[in-house]
């Protein structure tokens, strides 16, 4: 019984306080603070591997029996969203953001001859476009998921953050220095869009983590080599390490699938079957002759008249990047398809030396 | 007055590496990995935990096998780059871990164990990396 401020006297339900999870949960912070891997105790920590959650309780609280459905999760089985390092992943992303207003030294950035700035602006355009798919395809799987499976959600909620800023960097970079956006490329009707037609969790990680942010990651560095300022130089470095974790995201969870799922072995070599095309086609601006590695290859060059040096350049990195590619996916548990002809990525090497 | 390279100049750059909070952000924060550096038959080992790097100690060619990944380039290359980050309070734009690796035929970064998910580890924690040695600018450094 307790007494309202006008006096009357009123009945508490206290029957909530015995609707609990698991009680008595004492996480300690570790040498890194209280991460979510110090918070993985007890039922805490255990995800199931097949989730009944569409109700949207927090994994671990005491259910609602006569709540109703909120989320249409397509993703409740633990193999198609897991990895084993998600928890490090999420809190790394956490503590290396940066701003990209005031991590960039803006004021670095000089006036450059006209067909190196148009270039800038043609890379940036096209980088700006790219990075609303990489935005917008994990935050739609967010929604997919069930919140039993909150580790990896983290992740990619992340990763939204990370592609946001990059979205915005890369258009403030088109505007500082005195030229603007160009044409759109495509780019998002494309390959790099159709990531999002994908129906199946893995199918959009291997195309969109594995293959087409591993070769973003490697164009990332690549724009750092190229850089005419110290704020270039800056913004691609920092967005190359944001890319990292993406690429490793996918590759972890492409390994966790391949141990824990074999019989879905042969369904993800076609994914990356798909992927693989991808770093052919024009969405690869190291992939063939198209405005952004043409752009690339001025950048690299120091102008026009330098083209064919940025050209071998591109064709030095392109090699690299598809290097890279192929140990991610041996990585990942999938090396068999560089050893029985199946993957074209090895000729696709060659024909870049 | 510290010789490049050695555990005592690599310890000194850790000193003022881990006592400059500006490193923790800005794109620095946690890093977790175990790098190596060959430096004129030199084998060097750096370990960073967390917003730390906990240890600098010596090796040989067979610690590089267990590193996640290592850094390796002529000696004249490493001291062309001390040089550099000194003379400019950090690296100038030819002169970055990164744009060096890029720059050269074979990179700068490789591993022994070829997984590309620990070699990727230098792209990650890129920015710490060049925080660290941009923060030997503060000691002073003597060649052989
Ligand atoms: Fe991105
Ligand atoms: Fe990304």
């Amino acid at each position: 019984m307790s007494e309202a401020a006008n006096g009357a006297e009123r009945e508490l339900d206290l029957g909530w306080m015995d609707r609990t999870g698991p009680w008595e949960t004492r996480a300690e912070p570790g040498k890194y603070g209280l991460t979510i891997a110090d918070i993985s105790i007890g039922d805490y920590g255990d995800a199931p591997e097949v989730s009944d959650n569409l109700t949207g309780r927090a994994r671990g609280a005491a259910a609602r029996p006569a709540s109703y459905r909120i989320g249409a999760y397509a993703v409740r089985s633990k193999n198609e969203i897991w990895l084993d390092n998600a928890s490090f992943l999420y809190e790394e992303a956490l503590q290396r953001q940066w701003s990209s207003a005031t991590d960039v030294p803006w004021h670095t950035i000089e006036p450059l001859p006209d067909d190196v700035e148009q270039a800038e602006c043609q890379l940036a355009t096209f980088l700006t476009e790219v990075e609303f798919v990489a935005g917008d395809v994990p935050a739609r799987w967010v929604s997919l998921t069930t919140p039993d499976f909150y580790e990896p959600r983290q992740v990619l909620l992340a990763q939204v953050m990370d592609e946001s800023r990059h979205m915005d960097v890369f258009r403030k970079r088109a505007l500082a220095n005195g030229g603007g956006l160009m044409q759109a490329t495509g780019a998002t009707s494309g390959f790099v869009g159709s990531i999002d037609l994908s129906r199946d969790f893995t199918e959009m990680s291997s195309r969109l983590h594995v293959s087409g942010e591993g070769a973003v990651l490697t164009l990332f560095r690549m724009g750092e080599l190229m850089a005419q300022n110290e704020a270039e130089k800056v913004i691609y470095r920092l967005c190359a390490q944001d890319e990292a974790r993406h690429v490793a995201f996918g590759v972890m969870h492409l390994r966790y699938m391949s141990e824990t799922a074999p019989e879905r072995r042969e369904e993800i070599h076609c994914y990356l079957d798909e992927a693989e095309g991808g770093l052919i086609g024009a969405a690869n601006p190291v992939g063939q002759l198209t405005p952004t590695s043409e752009s690339m290859a001025i950048i690299l060059g120091g102008g026009k008249e330098n083209f064919d040096d940025g050209m071998n350049k591109i064709i030095a990195i392109r090699r690299r990047q598809l290097q890279e590619y192929r140990k991610r996916v041996i990585s990942a548990g999938f090396g068999e398809r560089f050893e029985n002809g199946r993957s074209r990525v090895a000729q696709m090497i060659e024909e870049a030396a | 007055m510290a010789l490049f390279p050695s555990v005592d100049w690599f310890d000194e750059v850790r000193n003022v590496f881990n006592a400059d909070d500006r490193y923790r952000g800005a794109g620095g924060g946690y890093c977790n990995c175990v790098a190596g550096f060959r430096i004129a038959e030199k084998v060097f080992v750096l370990t960073f935990d967390g917003f730390e790097c906990s240890a600098a100690a010596e090796g040989d060619d067979g610690t590089l096998d267990d590193v996640d990944f290592y850094l390796e380039m002529p000696a004249e290359a490493w001291r062309d780059m001390v040089a550099n980050i000194a003379a400019n309070d950090g690296a100038d734009l030819h002169h970055t871990l990164n744009t060096l690796d890029l720059d050269r035929e074979d990179g700068l970064a490789t591993s022994k164990h070829g997984d590309q998910v620990r070699e990727d580890l230098f792209f990650r924690y890129n920015q710490t990396l060049q925080f660290f040695f941009d923060a030997s600018a503060l000691v002073e450094t003597e060649f052989p």
